[in-house]
């Protein structure tokens, strides 16, 4: 369903990205991986344009998302994302966070939009915390909350950018366990993370990048016991 | 000691008066230079460089020079311009209003710009409008980081009207300056402006207090 070709971006004179060629299949769930300033969150962030490619496509759906027009805008919106810190709206309560977008953008009517985010704080295991605001919780809690608000547009595709990294370590698991119920629901996912048990055990794929490289990817049993690369095998050595 | 209140007690109506008027353009002025400023900072930030630098030149215009100045031209040189009599109540409202607003401008745009840039990279992800961003997410909390520099701005507009008694309209000071010849006394009028003055202002200040303690619910 998403599709990169020859993905290039530079800032100024420095070349984050190389010559991107990859693709991820409906339903599936990439992990992608790599040692810190490999790219890897920028490769991600160019997928919704949050950055802007410098060169290179990408195709979600067939649609050339280069391209800007209505229909692309549209597209964009079948994307959802994660972020490492959250970025829940400060000012809002937790179901305002969540049905603020399906109304505004979708046009959904109050009571409805309400109901599905109902059900998805319910998902996510937070629904008595629908009228708390978001400085009341916990990291995870607030990252579980931020997972529901981007389910709550409907995605086909979500983007988690380092979803556990900012966390206390007690509380990276509740998020883990949400994104493994959301990767066996189905959805497919890309997710840029350092958690190696997630890439190895819920991912279809790994991607592993550095210097802004696609150096290696692959099944995850295949990448984590038999590395075809030495600077995959480097990298792992130290991780693992 | 030479004071004597009890010939001022018929001019207290007069000068009481004087608190509506000076209300009323100062409610105004605020009014505009609030939606101008925000205009303005909206300018200030944006990618389209004719329009951040409009902004940039109308600021430093209308910081650089004297507030008095701007009154006098508004009130004074417009008309000998254009042939169109302006009454000193609405030279008033523009002068304060216009003026006002380069000051409110940089205080919004500071406010704009630390706000976590990642809230605008949420509302993109999610889809959202720019304006619906603006509006509902990036300007509510910008306000609630930059309310007390507004309250700041608003009060010293507030104590700044005087200057309009320059242009001969009868607001609190214009009205004491009045009493003060009529009674060849001045130190009563002016202390009685001077206390109400004092009293709008204290006024303004619990207002804004009030607002910073409903915008901090969420914290």
């Amino acid at each position: 369903m998403i599709k990169v070709e020859k993905l290039h971006k530079s800032f100024g004179n420095h070349e984050v990205l190389k010559d991107i060629t990859t693709e991820i299949k409906k339903g599936q769930v990439v992990s992608i991986i790599g040692p810190s300033g490999s790219g890897k969150s920028t490769f991600l962030r160019c997928l919704n344009l949050l950055e802007t490619p410098t060169s290179g496509t990408i195709w979600i759906d067939g649609q050339n998302l280069m391209e800007s027009t209505k229909e692309n805008q549209k597209v964009r919106q079948q994307i959802g994302m994660v972020f490492q810190h959250f970025h829940l709206f400060p000012h809002m309560t937790v179901l305002e966070n969540l049905t603020y977008a399906p109304i505004k953008v979708k046009g959904e009517k109050k009571a409805a939009a309400e109901e599905k985010a109902r059900a998805l704080l319910k998902r996510v295991g937070l629904a008595p915390k629908e009228k708390a605001y978001p400085s009341s919780l916990s990291g995870g809690q607030k990252q579980r909350v931020a997972i529901a608000r981007a389910l709550a547009m409907e995605p086909e595709l979500m983007l988690f950018d380092e979803p556990t990294s900012a966390l206390d370590p007690e509380m990276v698991k509740e998020v883990l366990d949400v994104m493994k119920d959301l990767a066996k629901s189905g959805m497919t996912m890309a997710v840029v993370t350092h958690e190696m048990g997630f890439a190895r055990e819920v991912a279809d794929r790994v991607l592993f990048l550095d210097h802004g490289v696609l150096v290696e990817e692959g099944n995850p049993v295949e990448f984590f016991n038999n590395p075809k690369t030495d600077r995959a095998r480097d990298f792992l050595e130290k991780v693992l | 000691m030479n004071l004597d209140f009890s010939q001022m007690v018929p001019y207290i109506p007069f000068m009481l008066e004087g608190i509506w008027v000076t209300l009323k353009f100062v409610f105004f002025a605020i009014i505009l230079g609030a939606i101008f400023g925000t205009l303005l900072a909206l300018c200030k930030i944006s990618h389209i460089k004719p329009l951040r630098w409009a902004a940039d030149a109308y600021t430093s215009v209308f910081r650089g020079t004297p507030l008095i100045l701007q009154l006098m031209i508004i009130y004074y040189a417009v008309p000998q311009l254009t042939g169109y009599d302006i009454d000193a109540f609405l030279a008033a409202i523009l002068a304060f209003g216009l003026n006002s607003s380069a000051y409110i401008s940089e205080i919004i745009r500071a406010g704009i710009q630390a706000v976590d840039k990642g809230q605008m990279e949420a509302a993109h992800a999610l889809g959202i409008p720019y304006r619906a961003m603006m509006k509902d997410i990036i300007l509510p909390q910008a306000l609630k980081n930059i309310l007390p520099a507004l309250m700041n701005e608003f009060i010293t507009l507030t104590k700044e009207s005087a200057i309009v008694s320059t242009i001969g309209y009868l607001d609190l000071m214009r009205r004491a300056q009045v009493v003060g010849a009529d009674l060849f006394r001045n130190f009563e009028p002016l202390l009685f402006v001077g206390v109400i003055y004092w009293c709008l202002v204290m006024g303004l200040t619990v207002i804004g207090r009030m607002f910073e303690r409903r915008l901090k619910k969420s914290d």
